[in-house]
């Protein structure tokens, strides 16, 4: 087994990892609300949206192997890989892409020890713009597009994340206050019924378009690295392994479910009732679709969180925890930088040591920081028992979840 | 500062979407509710304390199924698109009634 393979392996398992992050991570964007509406029991929910996530996985054909082109310039635009760092069986493209996806994981399980939704994506672009400005510069990242289209980090990233959570956000809003309009002089034990069916619905659409949008973006990561190191050659297409893992990889993810986001997201919020979660899911729903269709990239962490946002707007007399959106909002803002400097960081480490020997190092810190935030996660575990817990119970210690500490 | 512009003209479409499918469907479903309301009578609708409430109309529970199937051929055209779009197809309304066309 030569060097690069060895590399190559840390590669895939840690593109795996990622991966497995981004499920638990976004499990609460379709779950949260079905959840603590008791519309679902929490072991059902994440069940049936780890399943959805695998068949949307499996739908997810298209092959996504530019992922990278968004935002870094280590591929050219057919998907190969850039000619000049392939030297060494692309030791110094697997490097930049190691130390891309440590970034993205380091701040995706940060992010969930404080029970904060943040974007998946942002930090997956995040780490590889950190590592890709430490490896090649700032000339490395393409920042804006060329003005045809929608592209580079400002086009891609920037705009529509500011953008995606308003429109949600909106869309929820009137879709809630239209239902309650509607539902006016119906017994609400009826409506509730009635309506946690149309949220368990309308929250599996969500988990599908999950599954199909998030799952290939992994694979289109482990194919370049593929590509790189001259395992694989055939840009049209992904190998059905990558394929497998990365849908198996999410799924599981999502199953073992990000018990303390979706509290913050199904709680910490808005109280929230079947007619709003409803509402909320359905206009993630069909804001992710349509602006895929579009080809208007976003976040579905920042679509839902807006909807869920929106459905307390929309509902006459219903309480928003502004305090909570603001710290989702504050930890959306860091999301990019902070993992960017992780990023960098570990190639800069990487570099220093070179070769096998560094990679080996840059994954064993990130075995050791995910560890230590894993043991750290169980001082105050959040699970499916717990998990609906009273937001504002008084019994609960000041510093138990991320809605409450400083 | 032309991803700006052009930023703007694809979100007010996914908006435009948005609300036709993500705040209109609910309204149907919603309307649903109520019209299956309106059918069971009773205890389904609000009513003051001691009567019995009023009558149930078949009508409103027909109506209610109504709603509730325009929901679900929403939802089927969701998953539709979704699987499409994965298998490189896309969902044309050119016939007014969607068919499934290769993208282009």
């Amino acid at each position: 087994m030569t060097e690069t393979t060895v590399v190559l392996i840390l590669v895939v398992i840690t593109a795996l990892g990622f991966d497995f992050t981004n499920g638990f991570h976004d499990t609460a964007n379709a779950m949260a609300t079905s959840i603590a509406t008791g519309a679902l029991r929490p072991k059902v929910a994440v069940l049936l949206s780890a399943v959805l996530n695998l068949v949307g996985a499996f739908l997810s054909v298209e092959v996504a192997l530019t992922v990278t082109n968004a935002v870094v310039k280590i591929q050219n635009s057919d998907g190969t890989p850039k000619a000049e760092l392939l030297a060494d069986g692309g030791q110094a493209l697997l490097l930049i892409v190691l130390a891309g996806l440590v970034g993205g994981i380091l701040w995706n399980l940060l992010t969930w020890l404080l029970g904060l939704p943040s974007s998946s994506s942002h930090a997956l672009f995040g780490g590889l713009i950190g590592s890709a400005i430490a490896g090649l510069g700032w000339a490395g990242v393409k920042w804006n597009g060329d003005g045809s289209k929608l592209d580079g980090v400002v086009g891609k990233v920037l705009l529509p994340a500011v953008m995606s959570p308003v429109i949600a956000g909106v869309v929820a809003a009137v879709g809630t206050w239209v239902i309650y309009r509607i539902t006016l002089g119906v017994a609400k034990r009826f409506t509730e019924n009635g309506f946690r069916w149309g949220q368990i619905g309308s929250a599996s659409l969500v988990s599908l378009a999950h599954g199909t949008n998030d799952a290939q973006k992994t694979m289109g990561v482990i194919t370049l690295a593929l590509i790189a190191s001259g395992e694989w050659t055939d840009t049209k297409n992904i190998p059905l392994w990558v394929k497998i893992a990365c849908a198996l990889a999410i799924a599981l993810g999502t199953y073992l479910g990000g018990w303390r986001i979706i509290r913050t997201l199904g709680k910490g919020l808005v109280e929230i009732s079947s007619p709003q979660g409803m509402a909320a899911e359905s206009a993630s729903a069909a804001v992710i679709l349509a602006s895929s269709h579009l080809g208007f990239a976003l976040s579905t962490t920042h679509v839902a969180t807006g909807s869920i946002l929106g459905s307390g707007v929309g509902r006459p007399g219903a309480k928003v925890r502004w305090a909570v959106a603001g710290r989702m909002v504050a930890a959306w803002l860091i999301t990019l930088p902070a993992a960017a400097v992780v990023g960098a960081v570990m190639w800069w480490i990487g570099d220093l040591i070179g070769g096998l020997g560094g990679a080996l190092v840059v994954f064993a810190i990130l075995a050791a920081l995910a560890t230590y935030m894993f043991l750290r996660s169980r001082r105050e575990p959040v699970d499916h028992n717990n998990v609906n817990d009273e937001w504002d119970a008084p019994a609960e210690a000041p510093k138990a979840t991320a809605g409450a500490a400083s | 500062m032309h991803n700006l512009t052009l930023a703007f003209e694809g979100a007010w479409k996914v908006l435009l979407a948005g609300l036709i499918l993500g705040a209109g469907l609910p309204a149907v479903f919603a309307l649903g509710i109520r019209s299956l309301a309106y059918g069971a009578g009773g205890e389904a609708e609000v009513h003051e304390a001691g009567t019995t409430g009023p009558r149930g109309h078949a009508i409103g529970t027909a109506g209610g199924y109504v709603a509730f199937a325009l929901v679900l051929l929403g939802i089927a055209l969701g998953i539709t698109f979704v699987v499409a779009t994965g298998f490189g197809k896309a969902l044309s309304f050119e016939h007014i009634y969607p068919t499934i066309v290769d993208k282009h």
